[in-house]
């Protein structure tokens, strides 16, 4: 209830005024709100995380699996088209080639074709692991991501001295 | 002259900065402003009394897509170990492990373009690269099978290469 008084009333005295000092040129103000918000920060990626062994091979997990699934993909659709163009992308002429390399580039490209390919595999048993509901406490995650770090590494130079 | 000067934002912003040499004003937010996803427009949809939207089940999606996953993950376990363990794998189970490696890279590739490109930020891109993906998958299916028959398979031209 406005509590003003009869005599206020009477002589005109009730009426409120409260000026309008923010922005009474602006076309629309329901877009002052929205305008202020696309000009706030944007929230710090990744940098602002320490590097831990559970998030970094978690996001190694990733990047693996998309460079042997995309080396697979590229392959097998390069050899699909690969009549078209006149590359040779037969096996006996991918092992002759490879087979004409120095030992030391064999041996570089097998480590790096089998380091994402270890890692990955055995990566997917530790994710199929949880998936089972097993190994979730961090100092197990953390535990387990190192086994798994250390197993690719000794694994994926074996697969490359074969 | 002077009156079209002062309207000019560019002028205005020149003299701002002019005068501002003494003392550097500061930001208030400290961290540096970078605009790799800028936010959207700021749109209200709906009202606060509208009840949550319940997506539509799917036979193909949600847990039973979560199952199929895992049963193509746990599978490509033995598929993976039977070549180290026989030296080679026969064709048939070669188009095997041919077929789950598909479905897995093509299952994993979706998931990052949905993680990624997000349907309400880039609705059209996110549609073009599943479908991009899709003729990827089918090519690399169709090249697959070709390599499968006109050549030795993927084992064994692996171990081959490996070898020579």
């Amino acid at each position: 209830m406005n509590s003003a008084s009869p005599v206020a009333v009477a002589m005109g005295r009730n009426m409120q005024i409260r000026p309008a000092t923010s922005a009474a040129n602006l076309a629309d103000p329901t877009k002052i709100l929205p305008q202020q918000r696309l000009n706030r920060p944007v929230a710090p990626h990744l940098t602002i995380y320490r590097p831990q062994v559970t998030w970094v091979l978690s996001s190694l997990n990733r990047i693996t699996g998309f460079a042997l699934s995309g080396s697979l993909y590229l392959f097998a659709s390069a050899y699909l088209v690969a009549p078209l163009f006149g590359w040779h992308l037969e096996s006996a002429s991918l092992a002759a080639a490879f087979g004409a390399l120095p030992l030391i580039a064999k041996v570089l490209i097998k480590s790096t074709v089998a380091l994402p390919f270890t890692f990955h595999s055995l990566n997917g048993i530790r994710h199929l692991m949880w998936d089972l509901g097993r190994g979730l406490t961090n100092q197990q995650v953390i535990k387990t991501g190192w086994t798994v770090v250390g197993l690719s590494v000794v694994s994926a130079l074996a697969i490359a001295f074969m | 002259m002077a009156s079209l000067a002062r309207q000019t934002p560019l002028f205005r912003r020149s003299c701002l900065s002019a005068s501002r040499s003494p003392m550097q004003v500061m930001a208030f937010h400290a961290s540096a402003k970078k605009q790799i996803l800028p936010p959207l427009p700021q749109v209200i949809h709906g009202t606060t009394n509208d009840a949550v939207e319940v997506p539509k089940t799917h036979a193909t999606e949600g847990s039973y897509h979560w199952t199929f996953e895992r049963i193509i993950s746990a599978g490509l376990v033995p598929l993976t170990l039977a070549p180290f363990a026989a030296g080679s794998l026969n064709p048939t189970m070669d188009a095997i492990l041919c077929s789950a490696l598909i479905l897995h890279s093509h299952i994993g590739f979706q998931a990052m373009v949905i993680d990624y490109f997000p349907q309400r930020r880039v609705p059209k891109t996110r549609a073009g690269l599943m479908w991009l993906l899709r003729g990827f998958t089918l090519a690399t299916a169709v090249g697959l099978y070709e390599f499968e028959t006109n050549d030795v398979g993927i084992t064994e031209a692996l171990k081959r290469i490996w070898k020579a």
